[in-house]
């Protein structure tokens, strides 16, 4: 990275690492339960539908919709003060699972629920690569 | 739920610390609301026994340091760690406690210094977002998108409850123009002038839909109260204040999972505690509903039945909030314009419009049943309070 990165890096957990590890290698990966193939996300011990221990980590298609957004207007970060306002969603992927991303591709105020998104993944660290979602047709 | 704890047990003394912009730390505010508590009473710290608090997020046993600084020797006394629910949670435990015969008479509160540590005199102070301690906040699957705090996760709610059912910002401006009128005829209250829909809509944009005036207030102060059984109250020096009833509901597989967002768990606190106190939502007088943001009273006015779910913007721009409408809400100005404490200063104004404390102005008329909620716990823990006038 030619400029210094200065907005939060996540840090994984033991848990979390085969997530950011496959989001490295491009791929969208959460626990899908042998059981009962419930996905879930964030990974935790159980299957939280059946609680069996059987479960694989299992790579989603990486579509989904906007189930709400928000639009921070407030530099909650100093890292964030050149970009507001911007678009934090919580994304429902198509397998289930849902999780915060944000929206790119479009300015915050054409945004609306339900609209269908896909990943695009954006590397900010050798190891860090994160899941970020744009518009696509409906 | 138990309908045979009905009436049984009442709230015998309340007390407020000094609010809004006091500088002061959380554990003297709330030694001084619980000091006014007991005075109220007519009881000295030789008949508490118990003491249960929500502490400080960053304060260990945080019971155990209220109950030294007051003197008490307590039979029983523990901290609680739901949120804002944990407030309506600490009577609900005194209750049990007292029940079990584990405690007598139990102090409950909590004290809150947001303010004078945003605002300290040593160093820059800090954000309020900062407030939470660094080992508590998120390491991954947030902050590397800019997602920070409890305005956001409520304010996903409020678009899409918007998205679902049309609500309109107008409607939230009508429950903060509503509370802030309230606020008005409370001389203790933190905002002290009236807001029109323009000042609403001028008003800076935190995270959207909501603007600064969906937003709680930032606040120093404490509430207290003094739960004891309906049979020893009545050789007290205060009229008691009824517990009719009481119930809490987690949705604790999240506020982002299934409808949560939209249906809290007030729903089925709510249906709860009504069963208890063999009441609906038509006997309720005056509500007082736990208001960290706007969209947070507008869903648990339907989640509580007072209307239908999605018809919260049509009850609202009704003007039923209002003194002389149907359900008088936040009577004091609520967390939005009184001070926020978290839900406990709700729980005092809640026993106080039954005890009929106030002028013509401020006093709900004829108010028998009163409504608290509380909410909180990662945004969903919920509890719900019903009391009676004796």
């Amino acid at each position: 990275m030619a400029i210094e990165y200065k907005k939060p890096i996540p840090i994984p957990s033991h848990e979390s690492q085969p997530y950011w590890d496959g989001l490295r290698d491009r791929k969208l990966m959460m626990p899908c339960c042998d059981d009962c193939k419930h996905h879930w996300f964030p990974p935790s011990f159980l299957c939280p539908k059946c609680n069996s221990s059987k479960w694989t980590w299992t790579q989603l298609s990486g579509r989904g919709r906007i189930f709400s957004y928000v639009v921070y207007h407030r530099v909650y970060h100093p890292a964030f003060a050149g970009e507001v306002p911007y678009a934090v969603a919580v994304i429902e992927l198509d397998e289930g699972p849902r999780m915060y991303s944000n929206v790119i591709g479009l300015p915050p105020d054409q945004l609306s629920c339900d609209m269908k998104v896909e990943i695009v993944y954006e590397p900010i660290t050798n190891e860090i690569t994160l899941p970020k979602f744009k518009p696509i047709a409906a | 739920m138990n309908t045979a704890l009905r009436d049984k047990y009442a709230i015998v003394g309340t007390g407020k610390s000094r609010l809004g912009q006091v500088g002061a730390n959380s554990l003297a505010l709330l030694e001084e609301a619980m000091n006014n508590a007991l005075k109220e009473a007519g009881l000295t710290n030789k008949d508490v026994d118990g003491v249960v608090v929500r502490g400080a997020d960053d304060i260990y046993s945080h019971h155990q340091m209220m109950a030294q600084r007051l003197g008490v020797d307590a039979s029983f006394s523990t901290s609680l760690d739901n949120g804002g629910a944990s407030q309506i949670l600490s009577i609900i435990l005194a209750v049990m406690a007292i029940e079990a015969g584990l405690a007598t008479t139990v102090v409950c509160g909590y004290g809150r210094d947001s303010w004078s540590r945003t605002h300290s005199k040593v160093g820059a102070g800090i954000a309020q977002n900062d407030l939470i301690p660094a080992a508590q906040r998120q390491k991954e699957h947030g902050p590397e998108f800019g997602h920070f705090g409890a305005v956001s996760q409520h304010a996903f709610g409020a678009r899409r409850h918007m998205f679902e059912y049309g609500t309109k910002r107008d409607d939230f401006a009508q429950i903060a123009m509503a509370f802030r009128e309230h606020a008005l005829r409370n001389p203790e209250a933190q905002m002290k002038k009236p807001m029109t829909i323009d000042d609403y809509y001028k008003a800076r944009l935190i995270v959207e839909p909501f603007g600064m005036f969906d937003c709680s207030l930032n606040s120093d102060g404490a509430g207290a109260v003094v739960v004891t059984s309906t049979e020893r109250a009545r050789s007290l020096k205060q009229k008691p204040v009824l517990i009719k009833g009481f119930a809490t509901h987690n949705n604790t597989k999240g506020w982002i999972e299934e409808d949560h967002m939209l249906s809290t768990g007030a729903v089925e606190s709510g249906e709860r505690a009504f069963r208890m106190a063999g009441l609906g939502p038509k006997d309720v007088d005056t509500a007082q509903i736990y208001d960290c943001f706007t969209y947070m009273v507008l869903t648990q006015l339907e989640d509580y039945g007072f209307c239908k779910k999605g018809e919260g913007g049509a009850f609202v721009r009704s003007g039923a909030l209002r003194m002389g409408g149907v359900l008088p809400t936040n009577t004091s100005g609520g967390q939005l314009s009184e001070a926020h404490v978290e839900g406990m200063l709700q729980i005092v104004e809640g026993a106080r419009q039954l005890q009929g404390v106030y002028g013509p102005d401020r006093q709900v008329k004829d108010a028998e049943i009163a409504l608290i909620s509380g909410h909180g716990g990662n945004q969903v823990c919920h509890s719900t309070l019903i009391l009676g006038r004796a």
